[in-house]
């Protein structure tokens, strides 16, 4: 029973966890332009971000290494330094990005201006990360989280036509957008399912966890359930901006656009639950992406590192987060607006896929490291078809981002 | 490199081993498996200068480095030997994903920014000395 408890908790944190400000913000904004039209990118990235995130977990259980050693080990200290550097300023965007959502959601809630909320919820995620246990932090985040089932209700709620948006679904680029902006923002898509930081604090929240061989089961299970399931939330968003907001020519640039098709389904209860859901999901992103600017910098160099040790026994660890709240603050406060912080860190996210990506997958099949445990010859497959693609991607991201202007 | 080399002796009773790909930027853990640092460099006995003649004695590696003497292979440039931050060899206890020490932290030199803050910043701070649960 305790088992079964054990299993039914990771799956559902696993979840709550899936969705960050990216995922909410980007299925929004594609929802009410493309309605379902891009929703095989969703299922493409959800695929991937499972390969990517089971590697790289039986990787850390088997060999007790995390991504950013892996990485310094096989590239090398100058090639490392180079994707440290770029990994770092990315996750740094994203950290900004999360805050700025907490603030978003918190200001939806309250009518109190982000701006006002955005200090406190760097300091809370601070503290959160000063003082909690890293299991209760996961499965409370996580288990908040789920409320944002509230968009699976609220499109079930809108009683939609499911054969148009079947027909979105297998049509592609909309008549009245260019082709440009299509694929601008199936980059974007891919880059919000498939972020960076899920895998470098996936691998190091494996040996926080004290993960083992034994546990590459349940972490399977959480990954090839927990994640799709996620998936669907993703396209119930992006499904909810698609039935209200796509017929009404109302293009989503700002969390309260994401969520006028619940307040319209559901009411202010519905409404009530999905903002909290909000405020927990990218609470929870915070998290992850602060503890992964932390875990990348110390792994890179040997420091020592985790949230299992007192602060004054990982001081280099913690300084570091620290200094990047505080960074992100000042980024917020200069008002810029966290929804286009979100945009632009989700397709930057998606140019720097295979810096971490490649060498997770050369360590998955080296001996030395996984014994038994490495890649069989599906997952093999599954990993190096998945390699093409994001190196399609990576080099369609930048020039898409300038020649769409961020897809305006 | 032009050159080929020619092949290593087998070791009797021993393991071949690439420095290069096995020693150099693997993590190396104390005796109790708390990382005390990366293999940044290899301080190896002197070779003789010039051409080496066939029966020289081939150098031995006498010390891991870490460190900031990182920073000398990505940008070149040389640190002053005396600010080497060094693992003795005798105290490395088994060379796999990481390098573990038969030693514990303590007795590794680690350098002073991490006593620093840890004293002076994160110390001081409320809770900074207990495990967060």
């Amino acid at each position: 029973m305790k088992r079964l408890f054990a299993v039914a908790l990771g799956v559902l944190t696993a979840i709550g966890g899936f969705l960050d400000i990216g995922d909410i913000v980007t299925n929004a904004v594609v929802g009410s332009r493309f309605g379902w039209s891009l929703a095989w990118v969703v299922v493409l990235g959800v695929a991937g971000i499972c390969v990517f995130a089971h590697m790289a977990g039986k990787v850390a259980a088997v060999s007790g290494r995390a991504t950013f050693e892996v990485i310094r080990e096989r590239l090398g200290p100058r090639m490392a330094l180079a994707n440290l550097a770029a990994s770092f300023l990315i996750n740094l965007l994203t950290l900004t990005a999360e805050v700025g959502g907490i603030a978003l959601a918190l200001e939806l809630a309250s009518s109190v201006h982000y701006l006002l909320w955005i200090p406190i919820a760097a300091f809370a995620v601070w503290l959160v990360i000063w003082r909690v246990g890293f299991d209760v932090m996961e499965n409370v985040t996580g288990l908040v989280g789920l409320l944002l089932v509230g968009f699976a209700v609220a499109l079930f709620l809108l009683g939609p036509d499911w054969g148009q948006l079947g027909q979105q679904a297998l049509q592609q680029v909309p008549a009245d957008e260019s082709p440009a902006t299509y694929w601008f923002y199936a980059v974007a898509l891919f880059g919000a399912a498939l972020t960076p930081y899920e895998v470098f604090f996936f691998s190091s929240g494996a040996v926080e966890e004290g993960w083992t061989v034994k546990d590459l089961a349940h972490s399977r299970l959480n990954v090839l359930v927990g994640f799709p399931l996620g998936g669907l939330l993703s396209l119930a968003i992006a499904g909810c901006a698609a039935v209200v907001l796509l017929p009404r020519g109302i293009q989503v640039s700002s969390l309260s656009q994401v969520l006028l098709p619940v307040a319209e389904a559901g009411g202010r209860l519905l409404l009530v639950a999905v903002i909290l859901g909000v405020v927990a999901a990218t609470f929870g992103a915070a998290l992850e992406t602060t503890l992964s600017a932390g875990y990348t910098l110390a792994q890179f160099f040997g420091w020592t590192w985790g949230k299992f040790r007192a602060p004054a026994r990982a001081a280099r660890f913690h300084v570091t987060m620290m200094a990047c709240l505080v960074v992100g603050l000042g980024v917020l406060a200069t008002g810029v607006d966290p929804v286009m912080v979100t945009e632009v860190s989700v397709v930057f996210s998606a140019a720097a896929l295979p810096l971490t990506y490649l060498p997770i997958l050369i360590v998955a099949n080296d001996p030395d490291y996984m014994g038994r445990h490495v890649n069989g010859r599906w997952l093999n497959a599954a990993g190096q078809a998945y390699f093409g693609v994001i190196l399609v991607v990576s080099v369609a991201a930048i020039p898409l981002l300038v020649a769409t202007g961020v897809g305006r | 490199m032009s050159r080929r080399l020619p092949t290593p002796p087998i070791p009797a009773g021993g393991r071949l081993l690439d420095a290069r790909l096995s020693l150099l930027d693997r993590q190396v853990l104390d005796v109790d498996g708390e990382p005390v640092g990366v293999v940044d460099d290899l301080e190896l006995s002197d070779p003789q200068a010039g051409v080496l003649p066939d029966d020289a004695v081939a150098p031995v590696v006498r010390h891991l480095v870490h460190g900031p003497v990182v920073l000398d292979r990505i940008t070149g440039g040389r640190h002053p030997r005396a600010h080497f931050e060094r693992i003795e060899w005798a105290a490395v206890a088994e060379i796999g994903p990481a390098l573990r020490l038969a030693v514990g932290s303590s007795r590794v030199p680690v350098g002073w920014l991490e006593d620093w803050l840890a004293r002076n910043v994160v110390a001081r701070i409320p809770g900074g000395r207990h495990v967060p649960r």
